[in-house]
């Protein structure tokens, strides 16, 4: 698991299947790894929930209610397909 | 009957727990708390071949390691020595990962038993597991068995049965030589007597202190001495604490499981295009080619639009004629034709774009190109002083840069914020692809898609140059970890969400642009009416008094003007455009042209025949890069609670919006 964070320390992002590519392992040994990091906070999920926007130029009612973005900021529902990010917390 | 015997099961949420549970209590349980804590308790019964035995269940958690009260309160009930047996439960189907529970229970003192839930999966998947070999090396019954099967349960009672009675513990000798490899692990060893805490062994509790586990910690400073306790707290940091432990536990692992699990090698391999995306040298350039090819492509579905929009404007003459027939004051047919039908023109037009970009960012989203945009540019927003999650700022930026800038309230950093936000408002907006390209077409036809090419790059620019003026004093440079990213396979979009997502967004810009167009239109309209007819409106004269200025920066007064609005909002330029552009007072040229009827109608050609390319170009840069809207203000100074940093920020964009129609006006120059 040190390797992998020190593998990361260049500063280039990778996916779980290029870590496992470099480090020699299997994509399943990466993601019980991360779980684990993620678990002892060395690294966190990224949110991708853009919280409420206070009526932003694309919002055509202006204030939006609840804490959803509106619209015309993103899709509803977020951007869904954007996979799942991890920063290092170091 | 035989004595009693207690069990508890312990295992990873999902590990299958509940389900070993109610089929071994069934109606025999109760629900409680545990002491003082809001934790549910789960206590039950059953008998088998005459042993009573008592059944608890352990809150769910990942691991034993103190995040909350459910793993204190699942070691300190095990270790209390209160179940004679403990059932650990792991999932066959992914043994690598979830006989970590058996790794952290390792080292506490009480006998347990390895039940290796949902068989049946694993078998499925193809995967033989030798249940034997595995048992062998850790020196404690291990049980292939499937909760939701009934059959295997008898397996279960007699594995039982036999573990009460001979109270294996598991061997972890194989674990405790991985441990000796962290430098200091046996010294704290060494320093944690045996029985410091009941139930604990020396092995275990040196681990949770490379670990940093508080509770452990607190205990131990209440049977250690105070030096000791300094001794190993120093020790322990030297280490690298929860990596290095975590790393041994899942080497562990591994070895257990090496021979035991039958496993399909798979060659890990990259799609075609991931090899491109993902690569070092190509993944830039293709990404950016993408982007580019997806606002080129955004094109074809506004050619409709941009033709309904000027078949709108031949309307202008039926309904003067037809107003001056029944009457209708002159400044009426100028106010519906110069005013309502002019915007509305320009309005049809937008849409288009709206639809058309909308539809390709997406698409680019739906089939996870978007997912690989971050993953190239992480490495370059850490070099801008970023952190790679910057990336989704600038993407929602696209769309609108007020979302934006609440986007980024992801990032922590004061600074690193402000940094973001001030290179998100370089990102042209959603009004910005509405506006620019139709201007583009207007003005330069097919060239339309060079425009929007340079423009795009001219943002890539613009954005590492701010991020040079601005980052000296925002951001510290420091080295950083690129990102980990799991990212979506490419997939076929789904078309009717897609579709439902970009013609709501079509429809909510229609509105909101109407109402803008149409006022500023009026009102600008209403500035540059003279009822002599001639150059006599207000804004002519101001106009005329700041050409000699706005020329220099490449701008008639009236683009100028147009520039003006466009920081209220892009689509307002538009509106000015309409206004000064349609005629009624804006020269004598043009007011001839106007009462040609219908062919004056033609507002490309006027505009055509007043604006050089090279005002066009200059203007149409200007726009762009213009502060994105009035909102956006308001929006970056919540954000980042600085009315200095945010008038810093607006001064820097109209400069820099300035130089930049500068720069393309003499460009144009020499081009035309």
């Amino acid at each position: 698991m040190e390797e992998l964070l020190e593998l990361l320390k260049d500063g280039h992002a990778r996916t779980i299947e290029l870590l496992a590519m470099e480090l020699g392992t299997s994509p399943e040994d990466i993601e019980r790894k991360i779980e684990y990091l993620e678990q002892i906070g060395s690294i966190k999920r990224v949110s991708m929930q853009v919280r409420k926007c206070n009526g932003c130029s694309g919002c055509s009612g202006g204030e939006q209610s609840g804490a959803t973005p509106c619209k015309g900021c993103m899709p509803e529902d977020g951007f869904k397909n954007m996979g799942t990010m991890w920063e290092v917390m170091v | 009957m035989r004595a009693n015997a207690t069990i508890a099961l312990l295992g990873q949420p999902n590990a299958g727990k509940s389900t070993l549970f109610n089929a071994l209590t069934g109606l025999r349980q109760h629900v409680g708390n545990w002491p003082g804590k809001t934790v549910e308790k789960k206590e039950g019964n059953f008998s088998h071949k005459g042993v009573n035995y008592k059944v608890a269940d352990l809150p769910g958690s990942y691991s034993l390691s103190a995040n909350s009260d459910e793993e204190v309160i699942t070691r300190d009930y095990i270790a209390s020595g209160d179940a004679d047996i403990v059932c650990i439960l792991a999932d066959s189907s992914q043994l690598q990962r979830s006989m970590f529970m058996l790794a952290d229970y390792a080292g506490i003192d009480v006998p347990c038993i390895l039940l290796l839930n949902m068989a049946d999966v694993a078998k499925q998947q193809g995967k033989s597991i030798d249940a034997k070999a595995i048992e062998n090396k850790l020196g404690i019954p291990v049980i292939p068995f499937s909760a939701t099967d009934k059959k295997s349960y008898d397996v279960f009672y007699n594995a039982l049965d036999k573990a009460v009675a001979s109270k294996n513990k598991l061997n972890i000798e194989a674990l405790e030589n991985k441990y000796e490899s962290i430098e200091g692990f046996q010294q704290i060893c060494g320093l944690i007597p045996n029985d410091a805490i009941t139930g604990y062994s020396s092995t275990w509790l040196a681990v949770k202190a490379i670990e940093g586990d508080k509770v452990v910690m607190a205990k131990l400073s209440e049977v250690l001495d105070d030096s000791v306790m300094a001794q190993i707290e120093s020790i322990a940091k030297e280490t690298k604490g929860a990596v290095a432990t975590g790393g041994c536990k899942f080497a562990w692992i591994d070895d257990v499981l090496d021979n035991a699990v039958s496993k399909k090698s798979k060659n890990i391999k990259l799609g075609k295009l991931d090899k491109i995306y993902l690569s070092r040298v190509w993944g830039k350039p293709a990404v950016v080619l993408t982007v580019i090819l997806g606002l080129l492509a955004s094109f074809i579905p506004a050619i409709p639009p941009m033709i309904i929009g000027s078949v709108v404007l031949m309307l202008k003459a039926p309904i003067a004629s037809g107003l001056a027939a029944i009457g209708a004051p002159h400044i009426l047919t100028l106010i519906i034709n110069d005013v309502v039908i002019q915007s509305l023109s320009y309005i049809i037009k937008m849409l288009g774009f709206v639809f058309g970009v909308t539809l390709s960012f997406g698409l680019l989203e739906e089939v996870g190109v978007m997912a690989r945009i971050s993953y190239v540019f992480d490495n370059t927003m850490g070099k801008l002083g970023l952190q790679g999650k910057s990336v989704m700022p600038f993407l929602i930026s696209f769309g609108c840069t007020m979302g934006g800038a609440a986007g980024a309230r992801v990032i922590d950093n004061w600074g690193q914020k402000v940094l973001t936000i001030a290179l998100a408002w370089a990102v042209p907006c959603g009004a910005a692809w509405a506006t620019i390209p139709m201007l583009a077409t207007i003005f330069f036809g097919p060239g339309a898609v060079a425009v929007i090419v340079a423009i795009l790059l001219i943002m890539l620019v613009h954005m590492y140059v701010t991020a040079k003026v601005f980052g000296r004093k925002l951001v510290k440079k420091q080295d950083r970890y690129g990102m980990i990213m799991e990212l979506p396979p490419y997939h076929k979009p789904k078309w009717g969400a897609l579709f439902r997502y970009v013609l709501g967004r079509t429809k909510e810009t229609f509105f909101r642009v109407t109402k803008v167009v149409l006022l500023v239109c009026g009102i600008f309209w209403a500035l540059s009416y003279s009822p002599a007819g001639g150059n006599g409106g207000i804004l002519y004269k101001v106009g005329t008094a700041i050409e000699p200025v706005t020329k220099a920066i490449g701008m008639p007064w009236q683009l100028f003007l147009s520039y003006i609005a466009s920081a209220v909002g892009k689509e307002g330029a538009i509106g000015v455009i309409s206004a000064l552009y349609s005629g009624g007072s804006y020269s004598a040229a043009f007011t001839q042209a106007m009462s040609g009827g219908g062919v004056a109608g033609d507002l490309n050609s006027i505009l055509l025949a007043n604006v050089t390319k090279p005002e066009a170009l200059a203007f149409m840069f200007a726009m762009t890069f213009n502060m994105p809207c009035v909102v956006a203000l308001a929006a970056t100074y919540q954000e980042t609670h600085s009315a200095k940093w945010t008038a810093k920020i607006v001064l820097y964009y109209t400069v820099v919006s300035l130089l930049l129609a500068f720069l393309a006006y003499h460009v144009g120059l020499l081009i035309w």
